[in-house]
């Protein structure tokens, strides 16, 4: 298991306040962070820019020294016994960097798994199984320049299995991809945890990515963690407003009355819009789910329904619901 | 050791990879020893150069096309394994650097094995200046049918352990290229390349012994110029050893603190 304890990154950063006058000053980047990573199980970091999402990463991965706090992995402390912490971890950021463009693809893992002390046939044999793994077997023996943006990334997926680590980080993995290539990633990631046993932590912009694949999710705002839970239950616990749109063909006084007496009720708000083709649209936001009593109520005035859709909160209204309320 | 062995294998065949991806740089390699030569040489050439000249006290009129000749071949030695020094921000930019010091692999051989890269490079450079020195310039008196071997060696050593200190002060900043205009060119001009040391006055004496290529010029010249003996060599051999050594732990301490400082700033991703 990783642990990361009470972990907390400083910076110091160098402003310029003249032509040859420097001050430091100190930004703290992480602050009193804790969570584990367990096999098997994905867990998401998720922040708006400058949550301190990468920097964590780099931590775990031995990349970084934290300022205080302590990271065991399997009981190792990735500082002072970092040779071994590094044999077990890796990590994979999205874009097109960390590979070698005039090295075809097969000979970037092998150099990178010469990295980790694999040579002859058990590292042929790896690269072998990665390369066709990540279906990128036909053009092994093609330089990595010529590779298109998702085959980098597929690349990129393999050079960081080579040392088949037991802790992975990803780092925005499917930043810029095509949407049929990042769903294939996403089933990949998720075969890593679900069959390989290994312990996953992503971070990514895309949020349908982390309530697809993450068990649990941890959102960081400023370098502080807000909240930890289930993506299901981070977007129940907060209580968010649940939005229904119904269209209906006419709207009488006495409709929209009772619109307004129902939504009061329910402690939300109604909004009704005339649309292009002459129908009405009635938009009703509060904390409780509205879509029973509004049936009825419609059923009760005969007004047919046109069309019907309930939005329900998601993780990305909980991340920035959060960050307001901390004032980010 | 085997592990070892096989990522030094690796990395010098990566650096060789990236770094030859065209013919024309082994062309390049060809024509290059041979342009510098005829520079040096020409350079001297409108000067008196006969046995009453200053000149003639430290190396006889007749013996400086192959003084200048082993002089640009420890001196072009040096460059192509130092190279590797200054392709460090190529690593910094592609991201590649935080992808090696994330694994475990020995920094130490990671360091050496970007220099050592350029041994073909090295080898092919040899073989130039044996060619050019049997076929035009003759006067090689070498110690035995061992020196041009012991010759090559000591190039070898002393340049890669000189480009392995030069990475580790790349790894401390992207803005340490200034460093190697600064150590290049005063080498070029002190390390004997193309004047004697002992022609120096004190101050530029006291430099050129900083540099050691210097020494393994010294060297080079016993070996294939005055056939001098195993024996009379020893304790310049010595002094390069000693010199090699200081590099050698004054790398691994500085790479020792190199890797801290970027473990603290995060200066790793800067380019």
């Amino acid at each position: 298991m990783l642990i990361v304890e009470n972990v907390r990154k400083v910076y110091r950063v160098k402003e310029k306040t003249g032509w040859l006058m420097r001050k430091w000053t100190e930004v703290e980047a992480v602050s009193d962070l804790s969570f584990r990573m367990e096999p098997g199980k994905i867990i998401g970091l998720l922040g708006i820019n400058g949550a301190g999402k990468t920097t964590t990463i780099k931590m775990c991965s031995t990349l970084l020294t934290p300022t205080s706090g302590s990271i065991t992995v399997d009981g190792y402390d990735a500082v002072r016994d970092d040779r071994f912490v590094k044999s077990k971890v890796n990590m994979i950021a999205g874009g097109e960097r960390m590979l070698y463009w005039r090295l075809t693809g097969r000979e970037n893992l092998q150099y990178f798994g010469s990295l980790y002390g694999l040579s002859g046939e058990g590292l042929k044999h790896r690269i072998d199984a990665l390369l066709l793994q990540v279906g990128l077997m036909d053009a092994a023996d093609t330089p990595v320049e010529r590779y298109s943006k998702g085959m980098k990334q597929r690349l990129q997926i393999a050079r960081g299995l080579i040392n088949d680590p037991r802790y992975l980080f990803l780092d925005e993995p499917t930043l810029g991809l095509d949407a049929p290539i990042a769903r294939q990633l996403r089933k990949h990631v998720k075969e890593l945890a679900s069959e390989q046993g290994k312990a996953i932590l992503l971070t990514s912009h895309y949020i349908h990515e982390v309530e697809e694949l993450c068990d649990e999710v941890y959102i960081i705002n400023k370098g502080k963690l807000v909240a930890h839970d289930t993506p299901a239950n981070l977007t129940q616990s907060l209580n968010l407003e649940t939005t229904l749109h119904v269209v209906i063909p006419a709207l009488s006084d006495s409709l929209d009355h009772d619109l307004r007496q129902l939504a009061m009720r329910y402690g939300g708000h109604r909004l009704i819009t005339e649309t292009d083709d002459k129908t009405w649209e009635v938009t009703l936001r509060g904390e409780n789910d509205m879509t029973t009593p509004l049936l009825s109520l419609l059923a009760a005035h005969h007004s047919p329904v046109l069309r019907l859709h309930t939005q329900q909160p998601s993780l990305e209204d909980v991340i920035l619901h959060m960050a307001d309320r901390r004032g980010a | 050791m085997r592990q070892l062995s096989s990522y030094l294998w690796a990395e010098i065949q990566k650096e060789h990879r990236h770094s030859f991806h065209s013919k024309m740089i082994y062309f390049s390699l060809l024509v290059w020893p041979v342009i510098m030569f005829v520079t040096a040489y020409y350079s001297f050439a409108p000067f008196r150069m006969g046995p009453d000249s200053p000149l003639a006290r430290f190396v006889a009129a007749e013996q400086l096309p192959l003084f200048l000749l082993t002089g640009y071949l420890g001196y072009i030695f040096y460059w192509c394994l130092v190279q590797s020094a200054w392709q460090m921000s190529f690593e910094r930019q592609a991201g590649t650097m935080e992808m090696i010091f994330i694994s475990p692999v020995n920094r130490l051989a990671f360091l050496y094995g970007r220099s050592l890269s350029s041994l073909v490079e090295g080898v092919w450079l040899f073989f130039c200046f044996v060619l050019l020195a049997l076929l035009f310039v003759g006067g090689i008196h070498p110690s035995g049918w061992w020196a041009p071997i012991l010759a090559f060696l000591i190039l070898l050593v002393s340049a890669v352990v000189w480009g392995g200190f030069l990475s580790v002060l790349f790894l401390f900043s992207r803005d340490a290229s200034f460093l190697y205009t600064v150590l290049d060119e005063p080498m070029l001009i002190f390390s004997g390349v193309r004047l004697p040391p002992m022609a120096f006055p004190l101050w530029a004496k006291v430099i050129s012994f900083c540099f050691p290529l210097t020494y393994a010029l010294q060297l080079v010249r016993g070996l294939l110029m005055e056939g001098e003996t195993l024996l009379a060599l020893a304790p310049k051999v010595g002094l390069l050893a000693a010199v090699l050594l200081l590099l050698v732990i004054t790398t691994i301490v500085l790479l020792k603190q190199a890797e801290k400082h970027m473990k603290e700033t995060g200066n790793m991703v800067m380019y």
